[in-house]
């Protein structure tokens, strides 16, 4: 599906971006009881997480789980109340901007500068994260391209569909070539083109060296792709491990549903929805 | 399952204005729940509204208490006449509109677009400014009874009612009309006209505004309020008065002019409606334009942030500026200032002039005084440009989050903000600054009148990177640039006060020197307002970068819309 013109540019120490040795050592991702409150509602309650360098990470969990309010407060967009996080052995929290240098993040329920058009867009965040404007340029077109999104040219990110606002995210996230890819929900609202598109790259990211962590309430997409698992829900991490020590000879699906404990419609109740 | 399918469970009950009101009021309540701050702000508020409204009662009431009937009609008329004026243009300049009820969320509802208005609009009535109106100008009423009895204050209450429903209704008709417009790309056009239609319009209003204050008496102001009262602006809140001094005949025609106009407006705040409910739509056509040439960094920096390097710096600055004209929220704010800023000098320092005329009897106006009052407009102008920049994070919302991400330093977030709004701003100041010169006659004052503006616009940059870092607050993220949260009304009015006042305090400085420096202020001004306005500027970005980036996540939040 990827042609090979996106250069393998995120591939572990080839590009200007590789910060030295120190990946290899520490987990891409570690969270150490981190904790959330909104008012009185406790979003997450305390949540230890060890994400191995080179894996691809699936957080599952069920609306309202905690799934983003966790990744929000790795990633440094939410202060958390306790807790804290490392991204490839550097405190979020206490050196963000060593930490953030390092990541690429695509938060879900959150606006991207949209009144820029695609090419304009990535050029910003390039240039945002310190890239040498020859090199934005190079992989704005290539990501552009690659991703399908050529053709809306002038088109402002505002009028995109939402399959194109995913995509035109994770180009974001992509531009500068991170080691840690943080991603919320990249498959929501896409349709099976995007998706299967979305995906190969994503393996050929974690192919090259890089770390994915996304979270989902997919579970075929997960079942395909991840190695490993940890299912949140109420706010606390229910189950972890590799995807085999999480399913055991179960489908997730089964497994998920039973931790979360989820009801079925027995027939009796919405007697009006039928005839 | 004997019902059949097509039939409604059980009928289906009319909606009634009297839903939309108890929503508008659970959701206020809601608004409320767990907030005390909010609470807070809002019993500030009322307590401000409420003072306001009683001092402005007197007033109204005063030609009554003081049993005077000949200002009564004066006071009428121009009273009521400015609180229609208020109403249609506070929202377009300060304060927006509460949309505490989205017509966008109605739009699935099988409601008819009469039920829809009707009921918007009772809720739109429900609001402590409108509580506040009506209590000040419910004056009126009493100086009607003083002088005509029963049936003139009855006729006189009438008439305030549907006068409060007709300062509603416009300035909902002019809001939503206004949003309707700046939504299509034919604004960039528009907003070029508007520019110059206010241009053309300073010299007619120099001549008209000189003559009626130089010929100012009694006898004639009486004669324009008595033509003001068969406008909408007067007739509701005249037609007491009428009844009380003998032209009763009168009465009925003026609140039928009063029921036409409300009816006119409701129907065309009814038309911009559907359009705001189907939603932001096609923003029109894109115009054809030339290939697209030059690579993604090449097509982020407008022409008129060329020169800048290819770095964080630039492209912060290169964004913000597509931003100010790409955003209708924004670009309404950019004509804001530039209308504002050509009038109200114009206005103030014609005004003053006039009035010098009238007490020396034809003297030469131009006294020593007369650089002092244009420093003082000049300096509400700068003032008001860089108040746009109050809620700068707010605009963003939580797009704000890609800087978040990327960790941009606070300084250089706000140096790169402060940078991409004078990009716009400096031209628009310069405009005014010889505009009104040239208006007044006193080319010479260019320069001073340059520095003034620059001098308050940096002080006023540096304050108001404070606010917005401390005070930012969430904007509702529809397509009507004149919306807020209900509840951010109050808190809004408050720090646009408080800001306004600590800009001031920080341009006291350039108003003594005017004062004191005499005629070497007219050579000194522009370098001295230049680098006064530079170096504040930039010492309020950078003690405000500190402040911005300690507590960049809790910025997120606050500009972030609770949904």
């Amino acid at each position: 599906m990827i042609s090979g013109s996106l250069a393998g540019w995120w591939e572990r120490r080839s590009g200007p971006d590789t910060v030295g040795d120190m990946t290899g050592e520490h987990p891409a991702l570690a969270l150490r009881g981190l904790a959330k409150r909104f008012d009185s509602k406790i979003a997450v309650a305390g949540v230890d997480l060890d994400v191995p360098a080179g894996s691809f990470y699936g957080l599952l969990g069920p609306n309202g789980a905690g799934k983003t309010t966790t990744l929000s407060m790795a990633v440094g967009l939410l202060r958390p109340d306790a807790g804290s996080a490392w991204a490839l052995g550097r405190d979020v929290w206490a050196d963000p901007v060593g930490a953030k240098q390092l990541l690429g993040v695509m938060p879900d329920g959150v606006r991207l500068f949209d009144r820029l058009s695609g090419a304009e867009l990535l050029a910003y965040h390039g240039l945002l994260r310190g890239m040498d404007p020859a090199v934005v340029d190079q992989r704005a077109a290539e990501l552009l391209d690659v991703l399908a999104l050529a053709d809306a040219g002038r088109t402002l990110v505002v009028d995109y569909s939402a399959g194109m606002k995913k995509k035109i995210g994770l180009a974001c996230a992509l531009l500068h070539g991170p080691r840690l890819l943080v991603l919320d929900e990249p498959f929501e609202a896409v349709d099976p083109v995007s998706a299967a598109l979305i995906r190969d790259i994503l393996q050929r990211y974690v192919a090259g060296g890089g770390t994915v962590v996304f979270s989902s309430h997919v579970m075929e997409v997960v079942q395909r792709l991840c190695s490993h698992v940890a299912i949140l829900a109420d706010g606390t991490i229910k189950r972890v491990g590799t995807l085999a020590q999480v399913r055991g000879d179960r489908s997730l699906e089964e497994v998920f549903v039973e931790v979360v404990g989820g009801r079925t419609a027995t027939g009796e109740e919405l007697a009006w929805l039928s005839r | 399952m004997a019902v059949p399918v097509n039939a409604p469970a059980s009928p289906v009950r009319r909606v009634s204005a009297r839903h939309f009101v108890r929503l508008k009021l659970r959701v206020m309540g809601n608004n409320f729940r767990g907030q005390g701050w909010r609470v807070a702000l809002f019993i500030i508020g009322s307590l401000f509204g409420l003072w306001f409204a009683v001092g402005a009662f007197f007033g109204l009431a005063a030609p009554g208490l003081a049993g005077d009937d000949r200002y009564a009609m004066l006071v009428a008329a121009f009273g009521g006449g400015l609180a229609v004026l208020g109403w249609l243009l506070l929202p377009l300049v300060f304060f927006g509109v509460d949309e505490t009820l989205d017509p966008a969320r109605f739009a699935l509802l099988p409601l008819t677009r009469r039920t829809l208005v009707t009921g918007l609009f009772a809720a739109a009535l429900v609001s402590v400014p409108t509580v506040a109106v009506l209590l000040a100008l419910s004056g009126l009423v009493v100086t009607a009874g003083v002088f005509g009895g029963w049936p003139a204050a009855l006729v006189a209450a009438v008439g305030v009612i549907s006068g409060l429903l007709l300062c509603v209704a416009a300035a909902r008709a002019v809001t939503s009309a206004f949003a309707t417009m700046l939504r299509s790309r034919r604004v960039r056009d528009l907003a070029a006209v508007l520019l110059a239609v206010a241009a053309a319009l300073l010299g007619p209003l120099q001549i008209a505004g000189l003559a009626a204050i130089q010929d100012a008496n009694w006898d004639r102001l009486a004669g324009v309020a008595t033509v003001v009262g068969w406008t909408p602006f007067g007739a509701p809140w005249t037609a007491g008065l009428d009844v009380a001094q003998g032209r009763a005949w009168a009465a009925p025609l003026k609140l039928l002019i009063t029921a036409v106009t409300i009816a006119a407006l409701l129907a065309w705040w009814s038309r911009s409606l559907e359009s705001a409910m189907v939603g932001a739509a096609s923003a029109g056509p894109a115009r054809a334009k030339p290939e697209l040439t030059g690579g993604a960094v090449a097509r982020l920096f407008p022409r008129a942030a060329g020169w800048l390097r290819r770095d964080q710096f630039g492209a912060l600055v290169a964004r913000e500026a597509r931003y100010w004209w790409r955003d209708a929220r924004r670009r309404a704010n950019l004509i804001t200032i530039a209308v504002v800023g050509l009038f109200v000098p114009v206005m103030v320092n014609l005004g003053g002039r006039g009035f010098t005329i009238d007490s020396e009897q034809g003297f030469n106006p131009l006294g020593e005084t007369s650089p002092v009052l244009v420093s003082l407009s000049m300096l509400f102008v700068g003032l008001l440009a860089a108040l746009t920049l109050a809620n700068q994070f707010g605009f963003d919302g939580s797009a704000y989050a890609a800087n978040v991400v990327a960790g941009v330093p606070g300084r250089l977030e706000l140096r790169a903000r402060m940078t991409a709004f004078s990009l716009y701003v400096l031209p628009i100041l310069a405009v005014v600054a010889v505009v009104v010169a040239l208006v007044l006659g006193e080319p010479a004052w260019i320069g001073f009148m340059a520095g003034t503006l620059v001098g308050t616009y940096g002080a006023g940059l540096a304050v108001n990177s404070f606010v917005s870092v401390l005070g930012a607050y969430s904007l509702p993220e529809t397509s009507n640039p004149f919306a807020m949260n209900s509840g951010a009304g109050v808190a809004k009015s408050l720090l646009t006060l408080v800001a306004m006042l600590a800009t001031a305090a920080g341009a006291v400085p350039m108003v003594i020197a005017a004062a004191l420096l005499g005629d070497a202020w007219l050579w000194l001004g522009l370098p001295l307002g230049v680098a006064y306005g530079v170096g504040a500027a930039l010492l309020g970005a950078h003690l405000a970068g500190d402040v911005l980036d300690r507590r960049q996540p809790e910025l997120l939040a606050t500009v972030t819309p609770r949904r």
